[in-house]
């Protein structure tokens, strides 16, 4: 058995090692970056490997088939000539047989977009969006004034992506008046959010960078 | 024998079933059910693509095409952690064993990356300016840089003056801007998903 510290230890040099490499991209795209992200991918290839076969084909399909009691161990049929059709698309001469296979993944994800959109998004942002207005509320008016902004924000940016225009008789298209304004307020708030976003993107990225740079001196101050 | 039409029965027929789960309540555990073996399809869907990835990078060594050398780093890799992992789970019944390869190559380079992304993100955004210098990209950076400064670089003293603006800024001015982009989201994947269900789309081969 390993000494704990020494493979600790060991950890940690691959680790500084490899981040020298991937920061070397820095000074332009060369062979110990490639290197680091080639291995990066492979290892990350065959740990994502394992871990399908350990928590998605292992406890779902092989095991039912195996312990599960005998009327309900039909029912894993199904899943296994899903799993038999769906590994037909390894051969370029056999991967037609994947067809169905292919087709049933994406109806029931498409059927699960569908559920989410309606009840995980829309209805629960459409709610959210009435909830200021309700005059109950402690301080109804500020409420009142912040659920408009907020509805503003939220109609003005669906409006920006309305793309629909008249043809006028000179053979122009125009956009409606009422929806070009929309639209334009919509372009404030759309830069405004994204901005946010980039912040937080940048923040996360910035606080990953210190904690690479601290681990780099942590490793031997 | 052609199975488009067979992919496409299926498509339509697990859309409706697993999409009317969600409505009629008696038919929610086939929903689940069916979510599941969707689940299986999807795993092997995975393997299949890793396979794939080792099958192309396996000719560039056997050709010795240029830069092979890559490509045996990522089989040897992929190889030694998918081994290291099968053993694992016969001996140990977890992926303990897999854990240093966690620790030292996937953490510290996704890590690294990240990094770089700190980096490549401003170089970025003083593009922006210098390639597009109009109101919507002095808008957007400025919300930014002002989100940043305020959470960030303010001394402690305007802290308070900072939280008023963070929570203007992030929670009403861009609360109604990400709430549109959600709902448009939404139902753009609400169209999507019906355009597949009902055969109109058809994005697993058919035409």
């Amino acid at each position: 058995m390993p000494n704990l510290e020494f493979v600790e230890f060991a950890n940690s040099l691959i680790g500084f090692i490899l981040t020298l490499m991937v920061l070397s991209y820095l000074i332009g795209d060369n062979p110990l970056f490639r290197f680091a992200v080639y291995l990066f991918v492979g290892v990350s290839a065959g740990y994502i490997a394992v871990v399908t076969w350990q928590q998605a084909l292992m406890p779902k399909l092989f095991l039912p088939l195996i312990q599960a009691p005998w009327p309900g161990r039909v029912l894993y049929l199904i899943p296994l000539l899903l799993f038999v059709l769906m590994l037909m698309k390894i051969s370029p001469r056999l991967s037609w047989l994947g067809g169905p296979a292919m087709g049933y993944m994406a109806g029931v994800a498409a059927a699960t977009a569908v559920g989410g959109a309606i009840f995980g998004t829309l209805f629960p942002q459409i709610l959210a969006a009435a909830e200021p207005f309700d005059l109950g509320a402690a301080d109804p008016l500020s409420s009142i004034f912040n659920g408009a902004l907020l509805l503003l924000g939220t109609v003005a940016t669906l409006a920006y992506f309305h793309f629909g225009a008249r043809r006028a008789p000179d053979g122009s298209t125009r956009r409606n008046p009422l929806i070009s304004l929309a639209a334009g307020i919509g372009q404030v708030f759309i830069a405004l959010t994204f901005g946010v976003l980039f912040a937080g993107v940048y923040s996360a990225a910035l606080t990953a960078l210190i904690e690479r740079i601290g681990a780099l001196i942590g490793l031997f101050f | 024998m052609k199975t488009r039409p067979i992919a496409t029965a299926m498509a339509i027929g697990a859309g409706l079933i697993v999409l009317s789960g969600y409505f009629i309540p008696a038919l929610d555990f086939i929903r689940i059910e069916m979510i599941q073996w969707a689940v299986v399809a999807g795993g092997t869907a995975a393997l299949v693509g890793i396979g794939n990835l080792f099958t192309v990078h396996f000719q560039k060594v056997r050709r010795r095409e240029k830069d092979s050398f890559y490509s045996l780093t990522l089989l040897v890799s992929m190889l030694g952690t998918l081994l290291a992992g099968m053993f694992s789970l016969f001996f140990n019944r977890s992926l303990a064993w897999l854990q240093p390869a966690v620790n030292a190559i996937i953490v510290p380079v996704e890590a690294s990356l990240m990094a770089l992304l700190a980096v490549t993100l401003l170089y970025a955004s003083i593009r922006l300016l210098r390639r597009r210098p109009d109101w919507m990209s002095a808008l957007f950076l400025l919300s930014a840089v002002t989100i940043i400064g305020a959470t960030a670089i303010l001394p402690l003293f305007l802290r308070d003056i900072g939280d008023v603006i963070l929570s203007w800024m992030s929670l009403l001015l861009a609360g109604g801007g990400s709430r549109g982009l959600l709902m448009g989201v939404a139902l753009g994947a609400l169209t999507t998903g019906l355009r597949i269900i009902f055969g109109i789309d058809r994005p697993y081969g058919g035409k």
